[in-house]
């Protein structure tokens, strides 16, 4: 639904964008994550057809955003970084307005703003005067504009940045129930919501992506690994980890410790108990060690700054 | 078609919600108001004792107040005309709804005919205001028809130009105090050309120590700017259409203007693709 390949976006002499390239595949949620200033907004922006890109390809449900920009709007609904709207219209106005200008027909439009502020559940704000609006429905309202004329690909931007965490639950309970029927590119800072929400990550940072991989592959894929603390001499104690039936790997991580890497599911750690239980060498402690996003992004952020700061 | 009457009538509706649009349709009709008594009181004065004013007989209606307020009208429009125009589409870049209008499946054209039309819309309310004044003439004694009509389209076409203008200053703009500042310099200027202009002296004289080719070219330039500072100025085209004198000069002067200032426009729009 959307391909990117070679995305590069420079402002005078910064370089927000550099090189990009992914795909997302329809009816996929994929959480773009990055720290501030990655270039999330910068991307979803050229996406959208808000800003060209200074180079690169960036297509969307197959229509090239330069050359068909048109086509791809009406595809794609976008819901910018701090929710920008018409502060003196009311907040169906402001939808119908919105249905209107997408080309929602006319005898649908009562419906398809009814639709929309159902599903955002905006329903008792109809009446609302959208500057009155507190946070957490404005975003819900830039939610529903994005909504409007159910376009199949849906652009979010820090969609619940600044909500309170009940407003977080909900609407992340909103996006996740948009998933088969539109594809969904969301951004976001806030590490537990990609794991709660999206199938696939895009880590970006510094404009250029980190990692990227479903969620599964990214914190250890079908295999688990221990740590293990072992007292003795290590090439004494290597072979004897790895003569154990399921450990398929074992690191070296100095000071004594190793890492023993099994297939998810398998229990071996009463076998280490066995294998290290002679005279030359004594366990010490066994911990699990899944590796969570968190992991992941600290490493992928870290990793061009040279170690972690 | 359905997309630029959408974008009009939002900035309608925007306009209408907030006080901006009453005060500033209240300001037109006070001023308009008391101008338009003031010019007839004068004149029901001169037709009672045309002598003691210094006619011979009874002056003419059409050309002694008729043209000029209507002419007044049409400053008064520009007066204003900033702070309806200064919106347009600064606003939205300032308050960052520019980012959804511009993903929205809306072509430019669509966008700058939806916010000129939405100015139209105001400069017609403001001439209906005009034409109640023509109603109350009209109610007390004829009117010459040609007066009426061509005064009333000469104000339309000289607001119709400005507000292109002001469209255009909008599209640069960042912020909206900006471009009314802009736009009201511009109709400054062009107030203060349209006055002095006329004063100017035909013939420019150089030294003679300069020679003929030199004094010849300072000439030739003298004589463009003239030109220049005489024909540009807004309301200097509808004077005599006011007076019911159509020339087509006049009408394409506006229609060109017009012309020239959404193109402009549309490429201030269009210069987001090749700028930052
Ligand atoms: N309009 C702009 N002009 C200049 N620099 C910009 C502009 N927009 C973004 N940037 C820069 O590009 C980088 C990426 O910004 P952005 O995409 O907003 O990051 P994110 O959304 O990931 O926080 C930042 O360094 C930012 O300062
Ligand atoms: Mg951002």
């Amino acid at each position: 639904m959307i391909e990117v390949s070679g995305l590069t976006k420079v402002y005078g002499s910064i370089t927000a964008v550099r090189d990009l390239s992914f795909r997302v595949e329809k009816g996929e949620i994929i959480g773009f994550l990055g720290p501030n200033g990655a270039g999330k907004s910068t991307t979803m922006r050229i996406l959208t057809g808000f800003t060209p890109a200074t180079s690169g390809v960036a297509k969307v449900a197959g229509y090239h955003i330069e050359d068909h920009p048109i086509e791809v709007k009406r595809r794609v609904g976008y819901m910018p970084e701090n929710v920008p709207a018409y502060g003196e219209m009311l907040v169906s106005a402001f939808l119908r307005y919105v249905a209107a200008v997408k080309g929602v027909p006319r005898g649908d439009v009562g419906r398809e703003v009814g639709r929309a502020m159902e599903r955002c559940g905006l329903g008792d704000m109809a009446n609302r005067v959208v500057r009155n609006l507190s946070k957490g429905y404005r975003q819900r309202l830039g939610l529903a504009q994005a909504l409007i004329g159910n376009p199949p690909v849906l652009i979010l931007d820090e969609p619940t940045a600044g909500l309170d965490p009940k407003q977080i639950i909900d609407i992340r309970q909103l996006i996740k129930s948009l998933a088969p029927e539109h594809t969904v590119l969301l951004s976001t800072h806030i590490l537990p919501e990609v794991t709660m929400v999206c199938e696939r990550v895009i880590i970006i940072n510094r404009g250029q992506i980190a990692a990227q991989d479903t969620m599964h592959n990214l914190t250890g894929g079908d295999s688990e690994s221990l740590e293990v603390e072992a007292l003795g001499v290590s090439d004494t104690i290597t072979p004897r980890l790895k003569a154990i039936g399921d450990v398929t790997k074992v690191e070296t991580l100095g000071g004594g410790r190793y890492r023993v890497v099994s297939p998810r599911g398998k229990d071996v750690r009463g076998a280490i108990v066995q294998a290290l239980s002679g005279s030359e060498c004594s366990l010490v402690g066994i911990q699990r060690k899944g590796r969570t996003l968190e992991d992941v992004f600290v490493e992928a952020v870290a990793a061009d700054r040279g170690g972690v700061e | 078609m359905r997309s630029t009457l959408a974008v009009c009538r939002r900035e309608l509706s925007s306009f209408f919600t907030t006080p901006v649009g009453y005060v500033i349709l209240g300001t037109f009709t006070a001023i308009s108001g008391l101008a338009f008594a003031l010019t007839f009181i004068q004149f029901c004065r001169i037709t009672v004792s045309p002598a003691d004013h210094g006619y011979e007989g009874i002056p003419n209606l059409e050309e002694l107040m008729i043209s000029p307020y209507l002419v007044f009208c049409g400053q008064l429009v520009m007066f204003i005309g900033p702070l309806i125009t200064m919106r347009l589409l600064a606003e939205e870049r300032s308050r960052g709804t520019m980012e959804l209008l511009l993903t929205y499946p809306l072509r430019d054209r669509e966008i700058i005919f939806g916010k000129y039309l939405a100015s139209l819309g105001i400069v017609i309310a403001m001439m209906t205001v005009v034409s109640v004044h023509m109603c109350i003439v009209g109610c007390y004694t004829d009117v010459e028809p040609a007066v009426l009509w061509f005064g009333m389209f000469a104000l339309f076409l000289m607001s119709a130009a400005f507000m292109s203008l002001g469209l255009f200053v909008s599209a640069l703009a960042r912020s909206p105090v900006t471009a009314g500042v802009l736009t009201f310099a511009m109709w400054f200027i062009s107030y203060v050309l349209g006055t002095y202009g006329k004063d100017l002296p035909e013939h420019l004289n150089s030294p003679v120590a300069w020679g003929a080719t030199v004094s010849r070219g300072i000439e030739f330039f003298w004589g463009i700017f003239r030109k220049l500072v005489i024909e540009l100025p807004l309301d200097r085209h509808c004077e005599q259409m006011a007076q019911g004198i159509v020339r087509p000069q006049d009408i394409a002067y506006y229609v060109l203007f017009v012309a020239f200032f959404l193109f402009l426009t549309f490429r201030a729009l269009e210069s987001r693709h090749w700028r930052a």
